[in-house]
């Protein structure tokens, strides 16, 4: 708690300078990623993320300093490189696309890999901190390092808000991008320079590993909140800095734990709870949405079951027990129960000493559905073709979505007839 | 048969087109009319989208070249407006109706420009002529398909070009989108626009354009309606592919051969 209010208090201007850092790195990375997302690149940018390390590697190897500015070069040319191989596999060969992305990740990570245990084993002074490259460090992103990183997130963050329109555009229907003459490879090679620099920016404080997860889920999360790019990306962005600013704390409490995995467990935790309680898109409202569908379906049989029991006795007396209901259509007894509890509630039917009975509104409400049904069966023959014994099945589906629109239409078009196929009445 | 438009504003020029290397469409050369409502017209797989996007540069052109109002189409582009299928684009894509239509203005306002309110009444009145305005801020993902080819064909119209080159517009549209957008269409050839379309139709074309192509891999015809919608025409270009063009085709993919010498 102590270390908490420390951090927070952000007294200590190694820990405001740090937490700029990583929030800034964050969130242009997430802002990148949203146009990796949406042009459907996610695997290309994980492949990159990894690519970055055998450069890293190199440079560190070729120069023998540690300087970011160096080791950012060394990264962007293999990222660079990495898409270049990817896309020319995937063109000149019979090869598909995510074979080639595949191929493109382990063969340059495993490159990296060997470098990096290789400068390790070389006793070379200088390399200590290079492994943070592969899952991040924010504690070290200090001094010069962090002017470099946090100008490189800058200048990310600014093209992607100079070429905003563009990058849309070209995410969304790159033919006519081209056809209105708009310069779509010049886009397309920004956008790839975009990504190689959000990753080669992102690495200090994510790593080379998991990377990737910085770039594309803060965007994933965002698409379930909103329909618009512009909410998505800076929602995006908050997602990532937010996410980013976690990883900050923790290094500052755990100096000596890798950041990037706990900046990816924030974010995808974020991800995850969009993913079940977003309006509209959430798992949740949706099984909430079915849930509702469901009931409303096993109401509207319980009340046409009543109707049918009513139809029977030649509507001279009202009242049902459950077992007649249950005898007439086979419905389980919980679920029974509760709808006809559900129906109490709403008004629909009434319990008189064990007995089941409509009120008004809930005979109109079962004729309704038990003529729908019928309706539409004499629909299906007479217009489908469809022998009368073969239209019961859909029409018990097809009573509970036609609107009153569509039920005024079919009355119009049959000419408001008076019985079905089998002979039944239909109540008006 | 081939007739050659008196004041052409489009020049095909011994065009080839190859997926490959392999030619999928051979030396088509044509002219057409200022203020037509052109149709394009084959079976599937005759190479009638091909037309459209190589004339647009979405295409690798293997040979030939195309002239829109006798400039190249670099020169012109503004004067142009291009309309792909409805399936080429994600509609699930996190953008509204409104936005859709102001990428027609984009090519009007260059690079790194933000729409002016001028883009935006623009816009608004081509959703207006679509009879969309109501839909303005949905989803795109909630349309159905007639309301989709609506949404293209307004951007298409705050494009305000002079030709328009349209990938079947009239696909998997209902009766009352298919009369609008036919009499949008229309009221552009009479406004001395030209429209070309690419359809599937034969019934329908019968009764919507006043200048035909007929393509299967070759230019069967090209020439006004009454002249080339015939049922001599028509049987050259639906009935049995060319198959010594197709196995040649086959030939030159698989040796990888260019379709010119380039000396």
């Amino acid at each position: 708690m102590e270390t908490f209010l420390d951090f927070f208090s952000f007294r200590d201007p190694s820990v405001v300078s740090v937490t700029l850092g990583v929030v800034l790195l964050t969130a242009s990375a997430a802002v990148v990623g949203t146009f990796t997302l949406l042009k459907k690149k996610a695997l290309a940018g994980d492949a990159v993320a990894h690519a970055v390390l055998p450069g890293v590697c190199l440079a560190f190897l070729v120069s023998g300093t540690k300087h970011p500015l160096v080791l950012i070069v060394g990264a962007f040319v293999t990222g660079w490189l990495s898409l270049v191989v990817m896309d020319a596999v995937a063109r000149r060969s019979k090869l598909k696309e995510d074979t080639a992305i595949a191929l493109v990740l382990s063969v340059f990570f495993g490159v990296g890999i060997l470098l990096l245990t290789y400068i390790q084993h070389s006793g070379n002074a200088a390399q200590t901190g290079l492994d943070s490259f592969l899952f991040g460090k924010a504690a070290a992103l200090v001094g010069q390092d962090l002017v470099v990183f946090a100008t490189v997130a800058a200048v990310l963050l600014l093209l992607v808000g100079l070429f905003f329109k563009e990058l849309k555009i070209i995410a969304f229907d790159e033919a006519f991008a081209t056809s209105i003459g708009l310069p779509v490879r010049g886009i397309n090679l920004l956008l790839t320079s975009l990504t190689v620099l959000a990753v080669v920016s992102g690495i200090q404080a994510v790593g080379v590993v998991l990377m990737a997860a910085m770039l594309i889920t803060p965007a994933a999360a965002a698409r379930f909140w909103t329909d618009d790019v512009r909410t998505m990306t800076l929602l995006a962005a908050l997602l990532g800095g937010l996410s980013g600013l976690a990883g900050a704390y923790i290094s500052y409490v755990a100096p000596n734990m890798p950041t990037g995995p706990w900046i990816v467990l924030v974010v995808s935790m974020l991800a995850l709870v969009s993913f079940f309680v977003a309006p509209k898109r959430g798992v949740l409202v949706r099984y909430w949405q079915q849930r509702v569908l469901r009931q409303s379906i096993m109401d509207e049989n319980v009340l046409k079951a009543l109707y049918h029991l009513e139809e029977e006795r030649d509507h001279s007396h009202p009242l049902s027990t459950v077992s007649d209901i249950v005898a007439l259509r086979h419905f389980p007894a919980r679920p029974l129960q509760w709808s006809l509890r559900r129906l109490r509630r709403q008004g629909f039917v009434e319990r008189q000493n064990g007995h089941w009975q409509f009120t008004n509104a809930g005979r109109t409400k079962g004729r309704r559905v038990v003529k729908l049904h019928r309706l539409w069966e004499i629909y299906l023959s007479e217009y489908l073709k469809i022998a009368p014994d073969h239209v019961h099945e859909d029409a018990e589906t097809m009573e509970h979505i036609i609107t009153p629109e569509l039920e005024a239409q079919l009355e119009r078009l049959l000419a408001y007839p008076t019985v079905d196929p089998h002979n039944k009445n239909i109540p008006y | 048969m081939k007739i050659e438009a008196d004041t052409p504003i489009v020049e095909i020029h011994d065009l080839t087109v190859s997926y490959d290397s392999k030619p999928v469409l051979w030396n088509v050369d044509l002219t057409l009319p200022q203020g037509a409502l052109v149709g394009i017209i084959g079976p599937n797989g005759a190479g009638k989208s091909t037309l459209l996007k190589a004339m647009m540069g979405l295409l690798p052109v293997a040979s030939g070249f195309v002239r829109f109002f006798d400039a190249p189409l670099d020169a012109v582009r503004r004067r142009v407006s291009y309309v792909p299928q409805r399936e080429s684009v994600d509609w699930d894509f996190p953008t509204s109706v409104f936005d859709v239509v102001l990428m027609g203005r984009y090519a009007q306002l260059g690079l790194l420009k933000r729409p002016r309110k001028s883009d935006r009444e623009v816009a608004l009145n081509c959703l207006r002529q679509v009879g969309m305005e109501a839909f303005k801020d949905r989803q795109i993902s909630q349309l159905s398909g007639g309301q989709q080819q609506r949404v293209f064909l307004a951007r298409a119209l705050a494009q305000e070009a002079d030709l328009y080159l349209m990938d079947e517009p009239f696909a998997g549209v209902d009766a009352a989108t298919e009369a609008a957008i036919l009499d949008i269409l229309q009221g552009l050839a009479t406004k001395g626009k030209t429209v070309v379309v690419v359809h599937h139709d034969l019934q329908s074309a019968a009764n919507f354009f006043d200048w035909i192509l007929l393509i299967n891999m070759r230019l069967v015809a090209s020439g006004p309606i009454d002249r080339v919608f015939t049922p001599d025409l028509l049987q050259e270009t639906y009935g049995g592919k060319l198959t010594v063009l197709a196995e040649v085709g086959d030939l030159i993919a698989k040796r990888q051969m260019p379709s010119r010498e380039k000396y």
